[in-house]
């Protein structure tokens, strides 16, 4: 599989989750039912293929291991992502944070404030301590695309 | 003797009082208190407070008195010979440290081998690494078998190889596994080895008897065994300790300094650098004094109790993968859900206030030998109740449910 195939599915599958599943994560009355909405969302992000899980794409800071893979169009300034994760609460949060994300200018990526973000879905209270700096680590290695 | 009461023992513990929404099975990692240890703690600092071994005052005296007084209730429960044979250090991972930096050199030289094992964390493995590699040192590792037990055939095999050093751990702080220390520490005594033990979870098993086991070292941390963080014990027989230099310097381990030559004081206090850390000596020493107050045995066999409560409810939850043996077990129980991250399960415990770890428990050579991402560690203390159990039980199988929706 070659990147710009990952690229292509993953913005499809980012653009279903964003019509589909952020509501239902804002509208979950309880942690299971979020929960069972970011097991889902990991599963429709195209796995990476083993060989190109390469040790640079790491997000260190991670408890479980996480890569992220990048594409900078400069024709017209806009970033793509693609992203997996051996865990799977990690590869759902981290969908949702590449939904808001994907296609933006170095501009707007480099303004982005993921914290807020993640207050207006109502996910921070089940954010643990270590999950939460995993994000911080991931938000941090997309800016640094930029 | 009455029947061990865990109600009556867990209410000695304000931590649970504070939070009583949660289920702690993490005390592998580090225990709860008891309020008899707090008090202690802030006892010293508001009524005694003072530096110790220096002063000139009655206040230092009083402080030295106290300090020396905890160094006694150790060695009392732990049967060494002397007091100069306890040292205070920071906990299990500066002692090992200790050892490693203090035999190098005036023990150990290029070509010797010291030996460890498979199950060993990070603190009983990278000290040696690194001053082994400076030194020229070899290190031998004893394998696991099938079971995840120690391979003893292997072990014997190894000790053929005449390693200076044998150092391993009492209890597996990753499966909880008892590790046969007496049939080892004969061995290894037979085949001329230094011998060190890692007592950070055996401490808390039983109480060890230095005596008896007749090792050369033994170490643990305080805050394994009820007392406060920051504080651990090195024990050595006093030849041992004598031979080791001293990993810091500065303080009351000096006799005479010049610029050409500086001579150690006697010890413990060659090896206790700077100002101890006194309170939480006290504290450790209080510790002692209150888990004196219970049977031992009525401890261990709440522990087994519980144990046997979680194996067989585990039993009947689908896909769990057991990686702890449930016999000579002391407490810790290793575990993933079938294909899934151990990060995930932990989460999802979180979420229901059940406190357990999850990852590679500064243990990766163990799980790549084990070829597992990590494991979801529950570990019990005599203070969980079946209730604690039965909660996590629960938890374990609304994750399961929720992982494999």
């Amino acid at each position: 599989m070659k990147l710009e195939q990952l690229l292509a599915e993953t913005r499809s599958a980012l653009v279903q989750i964003n019509e589909q599943d952020l509501s239902k994560i804002t509208q979950a009355k309880d942690w299971q039912s979020k929960y069972r909405v970011l097991m889902q969302l990991g599963k429709k992000l195209p796995p990476v293929p083993e060989k190109m899980k390469q040790p640079e794409l790491l997000v260190k800071g991670c408890e479980s291991r996480a890569w992220l893979l990048h594409y900078h169009n400069k024709t017209d300034d806009k970033h793509y992502f693609v992203l997996d994760s051996e865990a799977r609460i990690v590869k759902g949060l981290m969908a949702i944070m590449l939904c808001l994300v994907n296609g933006m200018s170095s501009a707007e990526l480099a303004k982005f404030d993921l914290n807020h973000k993640f207050d207006q879905l109502n996910l921070k209270p089940y954010l643990s301590q270590s999950r939460g700096s995993g994000l911080t680590a991931m938000a941090e290695k997309i800016k640094a695309c930029c | 003797m009455p029947v061990f009461d865990v109600q009556q023992f867990r209410q000695q513990f304000s931590f649970f009082q504070h939070n009583p929404g949660w289920v702690y099975l993490d005390n592998a990692a580090t225990m709860h208190k008891p309020d008899a240890v707090v008090s202690a703690i802030s006892q010293f600092y508001q009524q005694h407070n003072s530096n110790v071994h220096r002063g000139a005052h009655q206040l230092s005296q009083q402080a030295t008195r106290l300090f020396e007084q905890a160094r006694t209730t150790v060695c009392r429960y732990i049967n060494a010979k002397s007091s100069e044979e306890v040292i205070f250090t920071s906990g299990a991972t500066a002692a090992l440290n200790q050892i490693a930096f203090g035999l190098m050199h005036t023990v150990l030289g290029a070509g010797d081998r010291v030996l460890l094992t498979q199950l060993e964390h990070h603190a009983n493995i990278v000290p040696w690494q690194l001053h082994c590699q400076r030194y020229g040192v070899i290190i031998d590792v004893v394998p696991l078998t099938a079971d995840n037990q120690l391979d003893m055939t292997a072990y014997q095999q190894l000790l053929e190889r005449k390693p200076k050093v044998v150092s391993f751990s009492h209890i597996s702080n990753v499966l909880g596994h008892i590790q046969p220390i007496d049939a080892m520490l004969a061995l290894a005594k037979k085949a001329g080895a230094i011998t060190v033990v890692d007592g950070a979870q055996g401490v808390v098993y039983k109480q060890p008897d230095m005596q008896q086991l007749d090792c050369d070292f033994y170490v643990f941390s305080g805050h394994k065994l009820y007392g406060p963080t920051g504080i651990g014990i090195l024990y050595g027989k006093k030849d041992w300790l004598e031979k080791l230099t001293p990993i810091f310097a500065g303080g009351e381990m000096i006799e005479q300094v010049s610029f050409v030559n500086t001579t150690f004081n006697k010890l413990p206090f060659k090896l206790e650098a700077g100002t101890p850390n006194i309170a939480g000596a006290l504290g450790l020493a209080a510790a002692i004094d209150w888990l004196q107050l219970y049977n031992t045995e009525q401890l261990i066999q709440h522990k087994l109790l519980l144990l046997k409560e979680f194996y067989n409810g585990l039993s009947v939850i689908k896909g769990i993968d057991i990686l702890s043996l449930p016999v000579h077990n002391a407490g810790i129980v290793a575990l993933n859900v079938s294909n899934e991250h151990p990060a995930d399960v932990a989460e999802l415990l979180n979420q229901q206030n059940i406190a357990v770890r999850s990852g590679q428990h500064c243990a990766m050579p163990l799980f790549s030998y084990l070829a597992r991402p990590g494991a979801v560690r529950c570990s019990f203390a005599a203070y969980n109740s079946l209730d604690d159990v039965n909660r996590c039980l629960l938890a374990l199988e609304q994750a399961v449910e929720i992982l494999t929706a």
